[in-house]
């Protein structure tokens, strides 16, 4: 099984789609899975009772995970000045602090299988140092620093640990940005394209594969940065 | 009522899970029958296991806990500390065993 964070929309759902079109079994955790049409729990990542109650869940119900995928996140492109504090700390309790709870807590079911993959995501923002997304980028510079030091300590158990840092994709997470501003940060990537869900699923397929189990503590640029 | 009776049933129904905690310390060792003291150092200078092998520990410790129904919590802020860790020898971390098992159950 694949436990995917951030399944209700946007890139989790998209990789949910993905995995589930290759008959791969999938569990999506997002805060609200009202109408979401594949197996799916309510899971507040921000939250570590509910993390762990979904561990507890999948232990109690004999399944053997094999990956973790964790697409939840947040953002508000705003300049840090005018952030409201209560704002940075969802920012941070969301991208950064979910990605952790998540990662301590179901690597525990994918150590006991000795073998693993962990995705995590961060984003060209990191890289580019981009305006207006200060406390964005922030957060996921913390998901990029954790994936490379958490990839040392599961190695000894055969779990790999990739983050994935994709540029512009059309997701909700765009909301609010021109498309000039878009063009501007495309011009920056090695590749001077727009990606879409599909680049990103394809890395997903890639990582979940044994053949990538040469690969951990990477973060993978789509498009290049 | 007999008090030495109770304190007999008592005594035995708590050294059976330090007994596990040693027992598994020795075979994650490789060896069932090393010894294994109070004093064995499970963290720092001197560590008979690797983070790996403790974990494994751990992994061992919650089925345990799970069979005798509670849940062993082995995360702590002092979990690598060598002065309050439990995890500074076998005796601390059998002694923080059996008292989750005390509260929990």
């Amino acid at each position: 099984m694949i436990v995917v964070t951030g399944a209700s929309k946007g890139l989790g759902r998209a990789i949910c789609e993905r995995l589930l079109s290759k008959d791969m079994e999938v569990l999506g955790l997002a805060r609200d899975v009202s109408g979401v049409p594949f197996q799916a729990m309510a899971c507040d990542v921000s939250s570590y009772d509910d993390v762990k109650t979904v561990v507890q869940a999948i232990k109690r119900g004999g399944k053997n995970l094999h990956g973790l995928i964790n697409a939840a996140g947040i953002a508000s492109m705003n300049l840090a000045l005018t952030t409201p504090p209560k704002v940075s700390q969802q920012i941070v309790e969301t991208n950064l602090l979910g990605t952790i709870y998540c990662c301590q807590l179901f690597s525990q079911l994918l150590i006991r299988n000795r073998r693993g993959s962990i995705i995590n995501f961060s984003t060209i923002a990191v890289a580019l140092g981009l305006k207006g997304e200060s406390i964005y980028a922030a957060s996921k510079a913390g998901v990029e620093s954790f994936t490379r030091a958490f990839a040392r300590e599961m190695a000894d158990f055969n779990v790999n640990v990739n983050c994935i840092a994709p540029g512009p994709i059309n997701t909700d997470l765009l909301a609010g940005i021109t498309a000039s501003q878009i063009a501007k940060i495309v011009s920056q990537q090695v590749i001077p394209k727009q990606f879409t869900h599909d680049a990103v699923s394809d890395l997903v397929e890639l990582l979940l594969d044994r053949r990538s189990n040469s690969l951990s503590g990477q973060v993978l640029h789509v498009g290049g940065a | 009522m007999d008090l030495g009776l109770i304190t007999f049933h008592r005594l035995n129904y708590m050294s059976e899970p330090k007994q596990y905690v040693y027992e598994t310390i020795a075979s994650l060792l490789g060896n069932k029958s090393a010894q294994v003291s109070d004093d064995t150092p499970l963290i720092g200078d001197g560590s008979v296991l690797d983070s790996m092998k403790l974990v494994e520990l751990c992994l061992k410790l919650e089925d345990k806990a799970a069979e005798l129904g509670f849940e062993f919590d082995w995360t702590s802020a002092a979990a690598m500390s060598t002065s309050r860790s439990m995890f500074r020898t076998a005796d601390t971390l059998a002694t923080e065993f059996l008292s989750q098992m005390k509260s929990k159950r």
